[in-house]
């Protein structure tokens, strides 16, 4: 699991709830969380794009959705909660 | 050693100009708080305290999906075309349920989440393009100080941190995203409704002078591309009577009916097809959309090990799996598809002022019904109203920052109407409403503001109810008069078929914006009801926000902005050798600049409704699914909603009447001396220098004694606002003219504009470009609120005076009218108090007045916040048609609030 710099944020985990751009709250732990603090020990992925077998990377955290018929780009940090296409690497 | 900067207001007091920021006594020396306080439940106490600890914040999930399908169906016809690409943005939301929510969904994943439409408009962040990325590329110093930041000074992220980017000094987007949001903003250039617009506008022959004056802000902003629908009373009855299934059905069997038949109509008979396939691809996106957040529920559900919580999330799936298809079955479930449609309506366009309408009136079937088979009590009712509270506030409308912060202060005017009378004309305020009003003490926050249409049929608990809540200090209820109310409509809308009853069904939308509504007969488990519900288009399209007083300043320069150092006008070349011509001028150009702004404005709506029409409000709204027409197509019962917005009245009359008495009638000085005065703002510092924005506090340049006595006798001049004739006058001429003015130019819709009368938070900023004025005014300060406030510290003669004078011209011609005056507690203190500023309301009423709205707070404590708004986090205000957080709204509105005359007796 990694934001592109193969380091993990809290918003990357399945137990954030993602209250601002800045924060959110850890339903393992019950309390408010800075995004860009270290996780821990009940960290569990979140299906993102980054996440995806059908992700390809280009640049800036950019890529290319290959499940897609046209190839269409995506980016890194796309939710896949609610996609159909997304396969967990 | 230099002496002591005098600023005015030391300077008027030597002096003895009676300018004061008090009437009717002084104040107490301590600090005076509010006289009612309640407090919420702890759950919207939990759920309040998180919105004050969050940010503003921005994704690109909804325009991304919206986009990448958009682009997908080159060539199918636009209205299908945006239709399939919302359903796809619907369906990929990103469902969260946050702790304690007993309503859920949002516009995005975040709990104050929204998100840029680049298909409105691109520009600003291609602009802005290498700025975000260099913002974007800095990223890694998260360090602890910097995301420790929480909510400080409200949620308005103003500059960039750690991984957190601003935009437009109000929304953050995580710097991961950035490059996502270049990218879609690139999509869209040179198709956006802002690139198309401007591309066209461009052919009209005064598009020249239309840019000159958007530069010299003498108007604020172009609805077409920032904010093409809202202000405005949103219509909940399909969903309500039919449930989303039925709707979808309705649709269907209307599109079989008619596919491939004209009917009649060579134009858009054949365009019914698409716009029902479009209703069904919008509908089935909503319904996905609400799914997906049951499944989520669902989800949580089965991993909390919280009973309590647990159950919470199995009534929240269960509400919500039924509301996706069904008529609801209780007050929960009706207020959750409620707030669910305004939602889908608010993310299908950047909106602001979608009202709920008479959401007490709307819901009462269900409250009553409830009630009577013991489903829930009254406090049970309290507590989802309070969270509909903190949901309506959690709206962000994410625009640019000169709509969301010079116009709107943040602010989303989601105004909920309540009393006024029924379709046959009986007092149409219920239990429900006074529940409504208690949860607005309760829970304190400024969305859903709230308005009383004042009719003299309403009863007097509920009167003394609305009193109470003012009291509280929150800004609202709005007050606004019911009967005037409808004068106007009928004038307005009589042309479109309106009757006396259907114009009973008025409502605000935004503001205090007068909107067509109609009546609707729903069915709940046999009981037949009649519910209200909006039926016009928006009212916040239009030519918006004229500087009235900063075009009296390019009469007197001969069409030249001193400012900008650009002829904006063609030179009049006038002498101006009498107050008529100088009266004629003002007319003339005020004209060209309604003439030129109506055109582009005409042409920019007009790509918006080929490209991108409303589609969920082109559901909801009478009679589209009747017609098969959606919004652009005239589907709408109610189509004449376009208007001409003015700001800053008070100071152009009052700036007119001292030029009339001071160059025209007394001769005591020439206009060239009036000119020079004013361009060397009387010989003080620039409101910039001083960094205050309110007249009293300006400081005296070195030397400046120069212009003191022309400076007085400007000041001394007569005012609007005092009961005196010679202003009032003015302010009597200038309605009857601007009123009628406004029905010489046509919107695309072929309808006549008419006169809308508020500031917002546009006398801030128009303030801010304007030079000194004539009625001593100082350059950069901000312009008197509203259309009928006083300018601060000029009314003098106490608050039936300046009825008086708000009252000499006919409100009936006009959609609206302002007046706010700031109160300090004390003089309205215990019942007797409560009563007095209930005959203060009905006495501006029954003159005629159309609005009036109380800040009732002391000063001192607005100082106090402006110094320490650490300390201030709730602290509400009124500003002018809404109510804002105080550290939310910025300085130059601050300036002004504070600045306002504080009555110390009601």
């Amino acid at each position: 699991m990694s934001n592109g710099n193969g380091t993990a944020r809290h918003n990357d985990c399945r137990n954030f709830v993602p209250v601002d751009v800045a924060k959110g709250i850890c339903r393992a732990k019950n309390k408010l969380i800075a995004i860009d603090t270290p996780t821990c020990e009940n960290f569990t992925a979140l299906p993102k794009c980054k996440n995806c077998a059908n992700f390809t990377a280009t640049e800036n955290t950019l890529g290319i959705c290959e499940a897609d018929k046209n190839k269409t780009w995506v980016f890194e940090d796309l939710i896949a909660v609610t996609c159909d296409m997304y396969q967990a690497r | 050693m230099a002496g002591k900067v005098k600023n005015l207001a030391d300077i008027l007091k030597e002096k003895g100009i009676p300018i004061s920021s008090q009437y009717g006594g002084q104040a107490p020396e301590e600090l005076t708080d509010r006289e009612v306080k309640k407090e919420p439940t702890p759950r919207a106490k939990e759920l309040r305290d998180l919105y004050f600890n969050t940010y503003s914040s921005a994704t690109v999930e909804f325009p991304y999906w919206y986009t990448r399908k958009w682009n997908e169906l080159d060539c199918e016809p636009s209205i299908v075309r945006r239709a399939a690409a919302m359903k796809c943005a619907f369906s990929h939301l990103t469902p969260t349920i946050f702790p304690g929510e007993l309503l859920v969904m949002g516009k995005a994943h975040y709990y104050r989440g929204s998100f840029p439409m680049p298909w409105l408009s691109e520009g600003f962040y291609m602009v802005k393009e290498d700025e975000l990325y260099q913002a974007a590329l800095k990223k890694g110093g998260a360090s602890a100080d910097e995301v420790s930041k929480f909510g400080s000074g409200g949620g308005n992220v103003t500059k960039s941190f750690g991984n957190v980017v601003s935009i437009a000094g109000k929304f953050g987007i995580r710097s991961e995203e950035v490059p996502a949001l270049i990218k879609l903003a690139r999509a869209w250039v040179g198709k956006s409704v802002d690139d198309l617009g401007h591309k066209y506008e461009q052919m009209v022959p005064e598009y020249e002078t239309k840019e000159k004056i958007m530069r010299s802000v003498i108007c604020m902003f172009e609805s077409g591309y920032t904010l093409p629908q809202g202000r405005e009373v949103i219509n909940y009855y399909y969903p309500l009577q039919y449930g989303i299934d039925g709707l979808i059905a309705m649709a269907k069997e209307r599109k079989a009916e008619v596919a491939g038949k004209a009917d009649g109509d060579g134009l858009i008979g054949m365009d019914r097809l698409y716009y029902y396939d479009a209703v069904i691809l919008g509908l089935e996106g909503i319904q996905i959309w609400i799914l997906n957040y049951a499944k989520e529920a669902r989800r949580l559900a089965g991993i909390t090990e919280d009973a309590t919580q647990k159950k919470e999330y199995e009534g929240i799936a269960e509400c919500l799996e039924w509301i996706a298809h069904n008529q609801p079955r209780t007050f929960r479930e009706a207020l959750q598809l409620t707030y669910t449609i305004h939602i889908a309506v608010l993310n299908e366009d950047a909106i602001s002022g979608m009202s709920p309408g008479r959401l007490g009136q709307v819901l009462y079937p269900w409250f009553e019904q409830d009630l009577a088979a013991g489903r829930i009590t009254e406090e049970e009712a309290l507590e989802l109203l309070e969270c509909h509270r903190v949901k309506f506030t959690c709206i962000d409308c994410f625009s640019s920052m000169g709509v969301v912060g010079g116009v709107l202060s943040g602010n989303t005017f989601n105004n909920l109407s309540m009393g006024g009378l029924t379709r046959d004309g009986k007092s149409a305020a219920n239990d429900l409403e006074m529940l409504i009003m208690e949860a607005g003490m309760t829970c304190a926050t400024p969305q859903p503001t709230l308005s009383v249409l004042y009719d003299e049929k309403l009863p007097e608990e509920f009167l003394l109810k609305a009193i109470e809540c003012n009291k509280c200090g929150t800004g609202y209820p709005a007050w606004m008069n019911n009967q005037v109310g409808i004068q106007f409509l009928l004038q307005q809308y009589g042309p479109e078929g309106m009757t006396l009853e259907e114009a009973r069904a008025i409502t605000i939308g935004g503001c205090l914006e007068t909107s067509p509504c109609s009546w609707h007969e729903l069915t709940l488990n046999g009981k037949n009801y009649v519910i209200p519900g909006g039926a016009g288009q928006p009212t916040s399209v239009g030519v918006h926000f004229i500087a009235n007083a900063k075009l009296l300043e390019l009469v007197l320069f001969n069409g030249y902005d001193n400012r900008t150092k650009e002829q904006v006008f063609a030179p009049h070349n006038k002498k101006l050798d009498t107050y008529e011509e100088l009266w004629g001028v003002y007319q003339d150009y005020y004209e060209q600049t309604v003439n030129c702004l109506a055109k582009c404005n005409n042409i920019q709506h007009d790509f918006w409704r080929k490209n991108n029409m409303s589609i969920i409000n082109s559901i909801l709204k009478p009679d589209c699914l009747t017609k098969g027409h959606h919004i652009g197509q005239l589907g709408y019962r109610y189509n004449g909603t376009f208007n001409v917005e003015s700001c800053g009245t008070a100071n152009m009359v009052n700036s007119l009447a001292a030029l009339k008495k001071l160059v025209y009638d007394d001769k005591k000085y020439t206009l060239s001396e009036m000119q020079e005065a004013i361009l060397a703002n009387f010989g003080f510092k620039t409101a910039d220098e001083v960094g205050s924005y309110s007249l009293l506090s300006q400081e005296k340049k070195e030397g400046g004694d120069k212009y003191d006595q022309i400076h007085s006798d400007c000041l001394l001049a007569p005012k609007y606002g005092n009961d005196d004739p010679y202003a009032d006058a003015i302010l009597k001429e200038y309605e009857d003219w601007f009123c009628a003015m406004c029905r010489n130019y046509e919107s695309l819709y072929a309808r006549p504009l008419y006169a809308c009368q508020i500031s917002v938070s546009t006398h801030g900023p128009q303030g801010a470009v304007t030079l000194a004025t004539p009625d001593g005014r100082l350059a950069g300060t901000t312009y008197a609120d509203g259309s009928m406030s006083a300018y601060p510290g000029t009314d003098r003669n106490g608050p039936y005076a300046l009825f008086t004078s708000a009252t000499v011209w006919d409100h009936t011609q006009s959609q609206n009218s302002q007046m706010n005056l700031k109160v300090h507690p004390s003089a309205i203190k215990g019942i007797e108090g409560s009563r007095k500023l209930l005959d203060l309301t009905r006495a501006y009423m029954r003159r005629g007045g159309f609005h009036i709205q109380y800040n009732i707070v002391d000063s001192k404590m607005l100082k106090d916040a402006q110094a320490h708004p650490e300390n201030y986090r709730g602290l509400m205000v009124r500003v002018a048609g809404f109510t804002q957080y105080w550290v939310e709204i910025g300085k130059q509105i601050q300036d002004e609030v504070i600045a306002r005359t504080e009555y110390e007796t009601a």
